[in-house]
């Protein structure tokens, strides 16, 4: 299906972006139960990979799946309302696993995921991030973008100076982005209109 | 419908969604004083608008309360007002009382001080309505009174009585143009006649030019016009002026005659037995009734003042009019 066709088939009107007419972009559609399940599959990785596999060893603090399955599913869906909902829920249950361990207050992780998530789908819907290149950049662009939204909400509301910026935390993001190359292209494939 | 409003409204959606795990945050959240996060804020936000409200409240209230208080500041200022006015009028007649007591304490003491005078207290009721210098008494001739009788006050001689009615009497003051008196002057005893003149002072007439006299100096009764008690308070020289053949002597008189308003009648038969007493220290003799006369004539004489060359009436012979 070419963007011509595409935009012949669509039923919303085309976006208008400083005055000018784009084709519509596609919006992808997945199984029954995948992003519930990628999410649950992210979070549980999230929390007991680290903790119980890779127990002490950096690969366990960097990585950051909830942040990815949220900004794929935002790129994809390109609908911002559920993009900052799933969002909300996927960073509330992350906060709720982090929680256990007496780490974060429920609603941090979820406040940085809902701003994600309702970034990437407004991203989504304008720009073309099917491109492993692009995936990759946005993938270590929405990592700081992330990392801001947390550590703004953290300062303001718990008065806690974590640090912005180190290099954990740029390794981190070199992982996030690299990591985002395969497991987008995984969760590709749960795309129901590729079928 | 939640995709319509999902697409219609994601910046309201995005809101609610950080707002609610903003305010799940601050559930959570504990200050370090123990106090929750959402509690604090719920103080913040509402302590302004509560802050705001009550200072609206005093200020509507305490204006509210203003204006009544300012409508029962006015009645009670009314109120105060009618109060005020009654209370000087009250003042005004209790200064009056205390003034009579005071009067009156004065003449009391006068009288007690004089116990073996004839002294009949009496009331002005009235004055001359005429050009004349005359008053009116509250008491007449059912209480004793009788023409020519003098008529006193604690601080000097007020006149004689002239008419006498039932109940009332008509008393000539001093100051009268046909009034007079047998006079001396407190410190030479120089004899002479006070008259009036129409006008506040006393004429005090028949003192020789020869006779130092001063101002300031007491003129008392001399007793010879037989009428007025023998040194009396007449008044007090304010003026001496050389004349021919006379001094010319003005006499303010002591008693307050503009402002008379209790006096003494003093009894003429009292008068008599008085000048007796004198006769019997030395003293002239006391005339007869008949021998009013006389002193009607010295009166008389002091009130026309006829023949200023005349000696004065003690100096007189008795027979002599």
């Amino acid at each position: 299906m070419n963007p011509a066709e595409i935009a012949e088939n669509a039923s919303a009107p085309p976006l208008l972006i400083r005055g000018v007419v784009e084709p519509r972009l596609e919006v992808h559609k997945f199984r029954p139960g995948a992003v519930v399940g990628a999410c649950f599959f992210a979070l549980v990785l999230q929390a007991f990979v680290p903790a119980k596999v890779w127990k002490g060893e950096i690969v366990g603090d960097l990585l950051e799946l909830p942040l990815l399955v949220t900004l794929y599913f935002g790129l994809s869906r390109r609908n911002p309302a559920r993009g900052l909902l799933l969002g909300m829920v996927v960073g509330m249950l992350q906060d709720g696993l982090c929680g256990a361990s007496g780490a974060n207050p429920i609603g941090l992780f979820g406040i940085a995921l809902t701003l994600v998530g309702y970034l990437a789908s407004t991203i989504g819907a304008r720009l073309d991030v099917e491109h492993p290149a692009s995936r990759v950049v946005l993938a270590f662009a929405f990592f700081y973008f992330h990392r801001l939204a947390y550590v703004l909400t953290n300062r303001w509301l718990l008065a806690q100076n974590i640090p912005w910026m180190n290099g954990r935390l740029l390794a981190a993001s070199l992982v996030t982005a690299v990591l985002a190359w395969p497991l987008f292209a995984l969760l590709d494939k749960l795309r129901q209109d590729e079928d | 419908m939640f995709e319509i409003a999902t697409r219609r409204r994601p910046y309201v959606l995005l809101a609610f969604a950080l707002l609610f795990q903003i305010l799940l945050l601050a559930v959570q959240i504990k200050r370090p004083d123990g106090a929750r996060l959402i509690r604090v804020w719920a103080v913040e936000l509402l302590t302004p608008p509560e802050r705001a409200g009550a200072w609206i409240l005093d200020r509507l209230g305490g204006a509210w309360s203003g204006y009544i208080g300012l409508v029962r500041a006015n009645r009670e200022n009314q109120r105060l007002r009618a109060d005020l006015g009654q209370m000087s009028l009250r003042n005004s007649e209790l200064e009056g009382r205390a003034a009579e007591a005071r009067r009156l304490a004065a003449l009391l003491e006068f009288r007690d001080a004089h116990a073996d005078a004839p002294l009949l207290a009496a009331r002005v009721i009235g004055a001359d309505a005429g050009a004349g210098r005359a008053v009116y008494l509250d008491r007449g001739q059912h209480d004793g009174i009788q023409a020519n009788m003098a008529v006193i006050t604690p601080q000097g001689v007020v006149g004689k009585v002239l008419e006498v009615y039932s109940t009332t009497a008509q008393v000539l003051l001093l100051t009268d143009k046909s009034s007079g008196a047998g006079a001396l002057l407190a410190g030479s005893r120089s004899q002479g006649a006070a008259k009036g003149t129409g006008e506040p002072l006393l004429l005090l007439d028949y003192v020789s030019n020869d006779q130092e006299v001063a101002p300031g100096e007491r003129v008392l009764t001399s007793g010879m016009d037989r009428i007025f008690p023998k040194d009396l308070p007449l008044g007090t020289v304010v003026e001496v002026r050389p004349a021919n053949p006379f001094k010319q002597i003005r006499v303010r008189p002591a008693a307050r005659l503009d402002q008379l308003e209790e006096v003494f009648v003093v009894l003429s038969k009292k008068q008599w037995d008085w000048e007796a007493a004198q006769a019997a220290g030395g003293k002239p003799e006391p005339a007869p009734d008949g021998d009013r006369s006389r002193t009607g004539a010295l009166s008389q004489q002091a009130k026309t003042g006829q023949s200023k060359s005349a000696p004065p009436a003690a100096e007189r012979p008795k027979d002599q009019p």
